[in-house]
């Protein structure tokens, strides 16, 4: 079989091992005290935060997937007034980090805390993704059938329930999945929301004494929570690829007397999901900007923009090197590491967090505490998401533009260099600015493992909002919206693509 | 100077014969074309020959040199041969002139250039020299394709059906661009194509593919009037098959006697295949002919005739061709091939 170049095997072997380590290494740690962390799990509190999570991870799934159907049927099927604005502001939350919005929510009303109100911010910030899912299943689903359907003596919400739904329902899975697994890894919202979950047991635990076995028994079963619905997530994700069908003139239900209340609906998420937390922001700002420190917003500012430059560099070179050998050498070995570095995908960031602090300190104590700490870190948090971002453009170029370079006299690995990465070069930019602007809002693993002199954006805005700050806490956030969530929702495929779809 | 020598190859994907003891030899400025419906194994031979894929038997040499045998292939970087895929596969990150210039090395860039400008006034799209690919018609970037194949000078040319993108006619317009393009540059070309016409109108010699195997290889006007068996007559252009028997060296046929093309005995049975322009409907109201289904193509029409209990497909002048209903007498002219059974 053909080989890789030296340097792709290389970069690639070292990227996996590098993903893969500090996680094993947890899982033996727990083993050689295996009696003390049974102990401690056998509490009464472990049943209280499993209960917990379980609690929060259900209501906020099935609520972000109400909201989302919702907002992504009647911006796509219904003959709603400003589908199109709706649409956008349906996609918006997601460029504001749900610490970000928790922190707005808690800033204009003291005292907002506990399950509801985690459960309320979570859902605005979640229900996108189910959104954005669905719009493109009811984009792609041939309304003809729903035409037909209606001339089979069907009513408007029988046709919902009988043809839209199923129609849709792979991918409204597939995404609710998602949701419960970003919100067994949420962290900063709950901790500033006080709600107790795995999170933030386990990074009080850590921070609240010097045994950190607790901490690592809990990081442990938040690990396994996860992996079931990872497996469930895989388990349904594979059957919703409906093929992309001719665009034909799209029916759009008359909502009749309920128009307007669904404007007023749609517009009550919108308010609640973008409008308080901006006004928030933006009223404390302007409270907080005379006594500012400016000089440490601007130090945060350039810590954070370096910190995510590098790890997006570094992350894009490792990525286009595993999809580099498992895309176009299609080696056994080639997609093994690619399944190895895809294996750290959804894991809680607390839990790589803190599998990297006893790493660190007990196998390389040598990076322990140095920048170098935080760049693994992002490595095993984002090189999936690398991944999926880079391997579609390094797909896509043809295997004969290879075949006709080889055939004027460029050797295969001089061809990798000469045609296939220059081809897919914009789309390998686009990846890496995105795992750049993703690891800018990056907050657990930023807080267990920065050097105690560095501080950024969101660890400045964290600590503020410990202190009650807020109008200290609250021009990081907006800063942390303007120049990492407005720019990655813009990068965000599949949002243009069904924002493009709604307003045609 | 270039000649291809194929001899006894043979290539199987997974049990599944593509290739059956292919032997083929190409002259040096020669143009072979390599003819077969989809699925004979067109391209897998071409891919062969340019060393993408190796053989499980048999050996391929280039100017007597061994590049190809079950044991060893030489890297399609080291070969000089050129190919001209069928989607034509620009570099969609290069301009026109870096495209054509991709395979030139050594020499100074002045040379370089020289070559580059050279092609692109051959092909006629000097005007081009810095556009994108994606800025072209499907026409020019074939052309372009076929300038960065021939700017190495390479010992031989594969084009993999470089038409068959393009419509009808730009198709036949470019065809004859592009045999004169090849000439000029005294290039050794072998062209696969599905396509008769395309065969036949380019090159100097078409071999017949068929089911992996090559079974029959000859000029143009011998491959069209004397198909060795029935599969390829009926393949080439439409006939109607009718049974016949020699008697006195002519064919006695249900539709008169007519004169064999190829060597007949006395006394043999077998088939005679009749194309459809050697027949001639001539109108008459008494004709035992009658027209039954007429399909109009502009230039000319295909007429069905039932004429004593046989359905014939005639080729007849479009705007004279006789309609459906009339009666007339079918005629056979010319020589015709006969396949004893």
């Amino acid at each position: 079989m053909k080989k890789p170049p030296k340097i792709v095997a290389a970069l690639s072997i070292s990227a996996a091992l590098l993903a893969v380590l500090p996680i094993l290494y947890l899982g033996l740690r727990l083993v050689q005290g295996f009696e003390k962390a049974i102990e401690e799990l056998l509490r009464f509190r472990t049943i209280e935060l499993l209960g917990n999570t379980t609690l929060l991870v259900l209501a906020v799934t099935i609520s972000a997937l109400a909201v989302g159907f919702v907002q992504a049927w009647l911006t796509t099927r219904s003959n709603i007034f400003f589908a199109p604005l709706f649409g956008v502001l349906a996609a918006m939350p997601l460029a504001i980090p749900s610490y970000v919005m928790a922190l707005g929510f808690i800033s204009l009303f003291p005292g907002f805390s506990g399950f509801l109100a985690s459960w309320l911010v979570l859902t605005l910030s979640t229900a996108p993704f189910v959104f954005l899912a669905v719009t493109a299943a009811m984009v792609r689903a041939d309304t003809a059938t729903e035409e037909v359907a209606r001339t089979l003596g069907l009513g408007k919400l029988a046709v919902i329930r009988k043809i839209t739904w199923p129609a849709v329902k792979p991918a409204a899975f597939a995404s609710s999945l998602l949701v419960a697994l970003y919100v067994l890894s949420e962290f900063g919202a709950i901790a500033l929301l006080r709600y107790d979950t795995f999170t933030r047991a386990i990074y009080n635990s850590y921070r609240g004494s010097f045994d950190r076995t607790s901490a690592a028994a809990l990081a442990v079963v938040l690990l396994l929570i996860t992996l079931l619905v990872i497996w469930f997530e895989r388990k349904y994700r594979g059957d919703y690829q409906a093929s992309p069908k001719a665009l034909t003139k799209r029916l759009r239900v008359d909502l009749g007397a309920l128009r307007l209340p669904s404007v007023a609906l749609l517009s009550l998420v919108a308010i609640m999901g973008i409008g308080l937390p901006i006004i928030s922001l933006v009223s404390w700002s302007v409270q907080g900007a005379a006594s500012l420190d400016w000089g440490n917003l601007i130090a945060a500012l350039l810590v954070s923009m370096q910190l995510a430059v590098s790890a997006g560099l570094l992350i894009g070179v490792f990525a286009t090197a595993i999809a580099l050998w498992s895309v176009r050498y299609r080696t056994k070995l080639g997609a093994f590491i690619e399944t190895v570095s895809w294996a750290t995908h959804a894991i809680p960031a607390i839990v790589v967090g803190l599998a990297l602090v006893f790493f660190g300190a007990n196998v390389t104590p040598w990076i322990y505490q140095t920048s170098w700490m935080l760049l693994i870190a992002y490595l095993i948090l984002f090189l999936p998401n690398a991944l999926s971002a880079i391997s579609t453009p390094i797909a896509q170029v043809s295997k004969s533009l290879e075949e006709v370079s080889r055939s004027l006299g460029t050797p295969e690995n001089k061809t990798l260099f000469k045609v296939v990465l220059p081809i897919a070069w914009p789309g390998i930019i686009a990846g890496v600015a995105l795992v750049s602007l993703t690891v800018l809002k990056e907050l657990p693993a930023t807080l267990l493992l920065r050097p105690s002199e560095i501080d950024t954006l969101a660890t400045r805005l964290w600590s503020a909002t410990e202190d009650l700050a807020y109008s200290q806490a609250a021009p990081y956030a907006l800063l942390l919206v303007i120049i990492a969530g407005l720019p990655a929702l813009a990068l965000n495929s599949q949002a243009r693509r069904a924002l493009t779809e709604v307003s045609s | 100077m270039a000649t291809l020598v194929l001899s006894q190859l043979q290539k199987a994907f997974s049990e599944q014969v593509v290739l059956d003891s292919v032997d083929l030899e190409v002259q040096d400025q020669e143009f072979v074309a390599v003819l077969g419906s989809s699925g004979a194994g067109k391209s897998t031979l071409l891919r062969l020959i340019a060393g993408f894929e190796k053989p499980d038997a048999g050996s391929i040499e280039l100017d007597g040199v061994g590049i190809s045998d079950s044991s060893s292939v030489l890297a399609p970087e080291k070969r000089s041969i050129g190919i001209v895929p069928q989607d034509s596969a620009l570099f969609p990150h290069l301009s026109v002139s870096q495209n054509v210039g991709f395979g030139l090395q050594g020499g100074s860039s002045q040379e370089r250039q020289a070559r580059v400008a050279e092609l692109l006034e051959l092909v006629e799209l000097t005007g081009y020299a810095n556009s994108k690919p994606e800025k072209l018609s499907g026409g020019q970037a074939q052309r372009v394709a076929l300038a960065r194949a021939l700017a190495p000078k390479p010992k031989l040319i594969l084009m993999d059906e470089p038409f068959s993108a393009l419509d009808a006619e730009l198709r036949t317009r470019l065809r004859l661009d592009v045999k004169a393009i090849l000439k000029a540059e005294g290039a050794t070309v072998v062209l696969v194509t599905h396509d008769q016409e395309e065969a036949l109108s380019l090159a100097d010699r078409v071999a017949v593919l068929r089911n992996g195997q090559i079974v029959q290889v000859g000029s143009p006007t011998e491959i069209y009037n004397s198909p060795v068996d029935i599969g390829i007559a009926t393949f080439l252009g439409d006939s109607v098959l009718i049974d016949g028997k020699v008697v006195g060296g002519k064919l006695e046929t249900a539709l008169g006697q007519l004169t064999p093309l190829n060597t007949v005995s006395d006394g043999q049975q077998g088939l005679v295949a009749i194309r459809g322009e050697n027949f001639y409907l001539q109108p008459n109201p008494k004709g035992e002919g009658e027209v039954i289904g007429q399909v109009f193509f502009g230039h000319d029409a295909v007429v069905e005739v039932l004429t004593r209990g046989i359905k014939i497909r005639a080729r007849s002048n479009g705007p004279f061709a006789p309609e459906v209903g009339m009666k007339v007498t079918v005629w056979v002219r010319g020589a015709v091939n006969f396949y004893p059974a």
